[in-house]
């Protein structure tokens, strides 16, 4: 059965390929069947994935098969299935699916819409060997080739300048990515003589046992850890994120639900070996941290319904990078899969921002809100979800990541509660946000716990507290987050102040990184005007 | 060969040559400042309005240049902004090679060009022409100093300026994207902008040194700061407006709505003077670009520049390529119009026929041509009539619950009576029960909006709400849900929809009065029935019909609405219309204003959905008893029409196989369908005649048709409206296609695929630059040909030459429409004869044969 289902698996990315290797112009000209056939192949795909999830899940003898199927001595392809590919896996062949099928009607009549097809389905092959890879050498081809093929699908408008900059500035971000992993799979390989990763991860477990780390595992991690917040678009390296609406907006729901998770995934997959080293789980934090709030905060202030998604994009690619540095992985890989289907939904369904906008006719505003309102909702908020968590079982306490995340929690149900208590509290609207708070309470705790069983001998338990710098981290996630959260409620009460007015101008633009990135890539690497034979080729 | 035929084109007037008078020296703040206002307004009236996405109607984009004749506007388009509004010479080429174009045709065209350009040149070079490889496209000739710097680096300028004054522009008139809204909203744009601009680093991160310094210079005021940036940049007298429209139509999206913003001041008369504004953001970008490049070269070749605009004004130079396009395009316009004509039937005599059982008044609009054919041709008991499909009921309906409403009657007009939507057979407490939960859901769902996307609380929704998306995601691709609610009914009861009804009672809401009183109604019946030569003959039932379209995941969805309507399903007004005419006060009132209408007759609102092609009746409950069976046959017909009109139109839309209704049908519920339908794609002539003249004759949905009978039409009021309403507003639906499909860039929105809302007020297509116009190019075009032939509107009226002419005098705006060559206007007379006003001169000659010169 396991031996089977092995096989089966491998052949789930294969299908995609063999239709990506379709040439350009055949596709072209055959839109019809590339679109057939690529609906079957993800179809298969996630049929294969979801096979393989319940066959592991039942049968679940040990974290993870392993399967060699090429090369040996710890170089070569080899399938490395767990819980944590289980459910990757599942979620990129059914963000596949919805894509390939949302491009039949979208792209209907675009003339090259078969050579559409085939660069997704080359996208969606290579994402997919990345979460099944049990080498770090496929696990890094894959790496390049899903970014490769994606440029691709970025300047699939190629005649179009603004899209060929945004390719290329995605581009320098990607292969210095590239750079960080190859770097970090050469230390692999000379610190622990193989690029297996179960035979890694076991070597990684041992160091853990002794209490020394030895400094190449801290250059491994931080190496790992530079890679993926490249490949997540965390600050400063996040401006090509908020410029790839260039491309149509099915390869926009799969670049964020899929490609961006990339980044996430490489920590969670090498969180055995990443979480001996507290220095880059705090620099994950630290970074994830400023990121997660920078970029809700400037999301803010967009003014187009695609750029506000990429920014919240960066943002819950910040939080779940913070996740991962408190050392709370299991919420991490839940963050991935939730953010993507909400992601993905928020972009197929992008036009219809008119309709929400006309549903959204409840007056403004007028006045102020009761002065207390902030005060009444916090103390419901805690007292809610101390009850909850009690419920559950679950403490808040218990390691100090959880706990940061608990408060991020109580401060979101605060802000639906006082939300709730506008400017004409009625008991109505009162009961319902109450209601919904504590829906989204028993949801959170519920799915938390969830997921901690799924990926329970995938992912490392959750973290104690390592050190004062930990503690340090902690405080300033809680109160950052607590004052965003405060600075929102009250905002458009006192946006007055010149302070204010400059912090807005500011953040509006993103603190210029875009800006700046634009005139380096203009003045070291300008596009040409006209796109040259590489850049397009309709 | 081309120079030999330009040089035979005299010029003729335009503005170029008559503004230079106005622009002269005054003093204003105690600093030279010109007299600029008559220039600017000039300038304003430059860019066509753009509607915001909520009611996307069509507008004409050549609006501000309807005062030269067309082919002349070519020419002024093509020198100051380089945009075209022609197709390319390859596009005439395969018309003619597939016999498309005659050389009567060509002919015909040649002869009636000569009256515009002043000259001749044979048949035969326009063939030699036609053989010929299309000419390079020749850019602008008037330039912004952006312009130059582009031409002479790396075209970096241009692109940046339009990238922060689009920033800015969002930013000031987001109207619900960004929950952190830009702080100087209370101020005009031009001062917000300064301040704004006075904090902002991205032109000095960009490399443009000193950016804000260079601003903080500037006046306060922005017709100041234009005369100011216009004096330093030593721009001449004569080349002020040509320069002013060139920097403007570099941001002529926001400008577009910024026009829109004005646009009922200034159908009120009063001066609106936000394109001043945004004119002078763009001049402030003109003044730093100049001062930020003081190398004496670069100042020379401004002045190199500013020689050759006034060079230019002088001699207004024609493109010789573009001419001949011009004629090539009026050949083809010439060709359709033959084919038009040679089909009408012959004049009918008035038939007494069988009294039929339905009459279906429809919308002019051209899809209702496909489907009024459908049910004639079910039963000859049908009967069927266009109309605008507002029928002349200029209304604002406030939907349920809400405090303001939406205007829906043409956007020329302003609505005149608040009709408000309320629950049939309801008492006031169950009124205020639905109304009060409606609005207390709207805000529960407020907070859980809020609590979505927020800074820091999105963290926690996604967490918690994103795996239910697996679902939704299912449900939406599957189409089986809907992305979002339906803005319509969302926070309903679902048992209260089927009883929303418009509430004609005369009311109040807060201090404004609601309803129609009997008065009102009855003159709102008569000009209805009189404006549909629908005076006597009246069928048992007598159908008002409105139309709306059904789309998902749509953002122009409103442009497939009901134009006559404001962008919106016109079943409101059909509904008023009815149960107006269904008042047995009106009914005694219009028989002493002479229509009398049988106490048997009875009329229904009903609203025909464009994209599926069904028809819906409203207020069953009302129907009397003996019209019941009635209403059951006509339900049939309608059933049956449906499925004929679905066969038709499933054609063009790429459709095969058995079940054509489910995949038409389909289509309105896809959230991934760029085309869920074609809207008015192809539509090329207007026809006001009895329905005789055109009945059993498929126009392929090309034709706008309005039911008119001269005879019936003793004052020429009917005529009269005719041409100042309908007729604008079909010439409006038409110059958007055309635009749309002549220069996607200039006037259409784009590749839909790319497009991002933006402000939630319109598009932009990819990353960003200038808010776009129009239509986008999946609404003309299948990706592999362009579905819609831009032709200009062939206007066929029939009605005696004089009696149009007297109304021509009387109406500038149209006569300017005709005499121009906006459209053509063809008048039919008993006799069969066609005759057609010739463009810029006055006179009548029949189309096809040669003119009387």
């Amino acid at each position: 059965m396991e031996q089977a289902t092995i096989v089966l698996i491998g052949f789930a990315p294969l299908a995609l390929i063999a239709i990506g290797l379709v040439p350009s112009a055949v596709a072209n000209r055959a839109a019809r069947a590339m679109l057939g056939a690529a609906q079957i192949a993800t179809l298969c795909a996630f049929g294969v994935m979801l096979v393989s999830a319940a066959v592991f899940f039942t049968t679940r003898t040990e974290a993870a098969w392993q399967a060699p199927w090429l090369g040996g001595v710890g170089v070569g392809a080899t399938l490395y299935y767990d819980a944590l590919s289980a459910v990757i896996g599942l979620l990129v062949s059914f963000v596949g699916v919805l894509v390939i099928r949302y491009s039949r009607h979208y792209l209907d009549g675009d003339p090259a819409q078969g050579r559409f097809v085939k660069w997704l389905c080359l996208t969606l092959a290579a994402v997919l060997t990345l979460t099944i890879s049990g080498n770090l050498l496929q696990f890094t081809l894959a790496w390049v080739a899903s970014s490769l093929c994606l440029h691709q699908l970025l300047v699939f408008y190629g005649d179009r300048r603004a899209a060929r900059l945004a390719a290329r500035k995605k581009f320098i971000a990607s292969r210095l990515g590239d750079v960080s992993l190859i770097a970090a799979m050469t230390l692999v390989y000379q610190t622990f003589g193989s690029l297996d990763f179960q035979a890694v991860f076991e070597a990684a477990d041992a160091v853990r046992e002794t209490s020394m780390v030895p400094p190449q595992v801290h250059a491994i991690a931080m190496f790992l850890v530079v890679g993926a917040m490249l490949k997540s678009a965390q600050f400063p390296f996040h401006g090509w994120l908020t410029e790839v609406m260039e491309t149509p907006t099915p390869v926009s729901a799969l670049l964020h639900a899929g490609i961006i998770n990339a980044g996430g995934f490489l920590i969670l997959r090498w969180s055995d070996v990443v979480s001996l080293s507290i220095p880059a789980l705090e620099m994950l934090a630290v970074v994830g941290g400023f990121t997660a709030l920078f970029g809700s905060v400037v999301m803010l202030t967009q003014t187009s319904v695609k750029v506000s998604l990429a920014w919240s994009t960066i943002a819950q690619m910040g939080f779940m990078m913070l996740q991962c540095g408190l050392g709370a992985f299991s919420a991490a890989a839940l963050h991935i899969v939730a953010h993507s289907l909400y992601k993905a939904h928020a972009f197929l369904s992008a036009g219809s921002v008119i309709d929400i906008s006309r549903a959204s006719w409840v007056a403004r505003p007028h006045g102020k809100p009761h002065p207390g309102r902030l005060g009444f909702a916090l103390a419901g908020a805690v007292g809610l979800t101390w009850l909850v968590s009690a419920a559950f079982g679950a403490s808040l306490t218990r390691a100090p990541g959880v706990f940061a995340l608990g408060a991020i929690l109580v401060m979101g149900v605060t802000h639906l509660v006082a939300n709730a208590i506008d400017e004409r509290p009625s008991a109505f609207v009162i009961l319902r946000g109450v209601g919904l708070a504590a829906a989204v309470a028993v949801a959170y705790f519920a799915l938390q716990l969830s997921a901690e069983s799924i990926m329970a001998g995938s992912l490392p338990e959750k973290q104690a507290l390592r050190g004062p710098l930990d503690l340090t981290i902690v405080g300033l996630v809680i109160v950052l987050f607590g004052a965003v959260t405060v600075l929102q409620n009250t905002m458009p009460y006192r946006m007055s102040e010149p302070r204010w007015r400059a912090l807005y101008v500011h953040l509006f633009n993103g603190l210029y990184v875009n800006a700046l990135t634009n005139r380096l890539v203009a003045r070291w690497w300008p596009v040409d005007e006209t796109p040259n034979a590489h850049g397009a080729r309709a | 060969m081309s120079r030999e035929l330009a040089t035979q084109l005299t010029p003729t007037t335009s503005m170029e040559a008559e503004l230079p008078a106005s622009a002269s020296y005054t003093t204003v703040g105690g600093r030279p400042s010109r007299d600029l206002v008559p220039v600017l307004a000039k300038v304003r009236s430059r860019i066509a309005p753009l509607w915001p996405l909520q009611s996307f109607v069509a507008v004409n984009p050549f609006l501000g240049l309807a005062d030269e004749p067309f082919e002349i506007a070519v020419q002024t388009l093509k020198r100051r902004t380089g945009a075209n509004m022609l197709m390319t010479r390859d596009y005439y080429r395969k018309l003619h090679r597939a016999g498309r174009i005659t050389e009567a045709d060509l002919r015909e065209a040649l002869q009636a060009s000569s009256e515009v350009f002043g000259g001749l040149a044979s048949v035969d070079e326009l063939l030699d022409k036609l053989a010929e490889p299309a000419p390079k496209p020749t850019g602008a000739s008037f330039a912004t100093i952006a312009d130059l710097l582009d031409q002479a680096g790396t075209g970096q300028a241009t692109r940046n300026v339009v990238e922060d004054v689009s920033k800015w522009c969002a930013a000031y008139w987001d109207d619900g994207q960004s929950a952190w809204r830009m702080p100087w909203r209370h101020l005009p744009f031009y001062e917000a902008w300064r301040s704004a601009a006075s904090i902002d680093r991205t032109a000095e991160v960009m490399g443009f040194q000193g950016f804000r310094e260079i601003v903080a210079e500037l006046p306060s005021d922005p017709v100041e700061t234009i005369a100011f940036v216009l004096d330093v940049l030593e721009v001449p007298d004569d080349v002020i407006e040509p320069y002013l429209h060139r920097a403007l139509f570099t941001v002529k999206g926001w400008a577009a709505y910024a026009r829109y913003l004005g646009w009922h001041a200034e159908l009120e008369g009063e001066q609106d003077d936000t394109v001043t504004e945004l004119l002078a953001v763009r001049l402030a970008w003109e003044y730093a670009l100049f001062q930020l490049n003081p190398d004496a070269e670069f100042r020379a070749q401004w002045h190199d520049a500013l020689w050759h605009m006034q060079s230019v004004v002088r001699d207004e130079p024609r493109d010789p390529g573009s001419v001949v396009d011009s004629i090539l395009h009026r050949a083809f316009e010439a060709a359709y119009r033959r084919e038009l004509l040679g089909g009408l039937q012959p004049p009918a005599l008035p038939s007494i026929g069988k009294r039929k059982t339905l009459q279906a008044a429809f919308c002019i609009d051209v899809r209702s041509e496909v489907y009024r054919r459908a049910l004639e041709s079910v039963t000859p008991a049908v009967g069927t009539t266009g109309f605008a499909g507002f029928f002349g009921i200029p209304i604002e309906v406030v939907p349920l619950g809400q405090s303001g409403g939406v205007a829906q009657c043409p956007v020329l007009l302003k609505p005149k009576f608040l009709v408000k939507e309320s629950l049939a057979g309801a008492d006031d407490a169950e009124v205020t029960e639905v109304l009060g939960v409606r609005l207390l859901r709207r805000r529960a769902a407020r907070a859980w909006k809020s609590f979505k996307s927020s800074a820091v609380s999105s963290f926690v929704y996604v967490e918690t709400a994103g795996l239910a998306f697996a679902g939704k995601l299912v449900g939406d691709a599957l189409g089986l849900t809907r992305p979002v609610t339906d803005p319509n009914t969302d926070g309903l009861p679902s048992e209260a929809l089927p009883r929303i009804a418009p509430e004609i009672e005369v009311g109040a809401l807060g201090p404004r009065a609601t309803g129609l009183s009997t008065e009102a109604r009855v003159d709102l019946a008569e000009g209805m029935l009189r404006a549909m030569s629908m005076t006597k003959g009246f069928a048992r039932l007598v159908m008002l019909t409105g139309h709306g379209s059904t789309t998902v995941n749509n953002p122009h969805a409103s442009s497939y609405h009901c134009g006559a309507c404001g962008g919106n399903p016109g079943h409101t007004n059909a509904r008023v219309g009815a149960a107006i005419l269904n008042d047995p006060d009106v009914r005694a009132a219009l028989r002493e204003r002479g229509i009398t209408i049988p106490h048997d007759t009875w009329f229904i609102g009903a609203l025909h959905d464009t994209t599926t092609d069904e028809v819906t009746v409203y207020d069953y409950a009302n129907v009397p008893e003996s019209h019941q069976s009635h209403l059951e046959e006509v339900r049939q017909w309608l059933d049956q029409a449906s499925v004929l009109a679905r066969a038709e139109r499933s054609q063009s839309l790429g459709i095969h196989g058995s079940n054509v209704d489910a995949q038409v049908i389909a289509r309105s519920q896809d959230w991934s369908q760029v085309r869920p339908e074609w809207g008015l794609a192809r539509n090329a002539a207007f026809i006001a005649a009895p329905r005789s003249r055109t009945a059993g004759l498929n126009l392929g949905g090309r034709v706008f048709l309005h039911d008119y009978d001269w005879r019936q039409d003793g004052q020429w009021n009917v005529l009269e409206l005719i041409l100042t309403a309908p007729v604008v507003v079909a010439s409006w639906i038409n110059l958007q296609y055309f635009g749309s499909a002549a220069d996607p860039e200039a006037f259409g929105s784009g590749n839909k695929v790319l497009q991002n809302v933006v402000g939630t007020l319109g598009v932009l297509e990819g990353n960003g630059g200038d808010l776009r116009v129009g239509l986008p190019s999946q609404a003309v075009h299948d990706g592999r040909d362009l579905v819609h032939e831009p032709l200009r509107l062939q206007v066929v009226i029939e009605a005696p030459t004089d009696a149009i002419d007297m109304i021509l005098d009387r109406h500038d705006n149209v006569r300017q429409l005709v005499d121009n060559g906006w459209l053509y206007l063809i008048a039919l007379d008993d006799q069969g004869t066609a005759r057609m006003r010739a463009a810029g001169l006055r006179g009548w000659a029949e189309t096809g044969s040669p003119a009387s010169a």
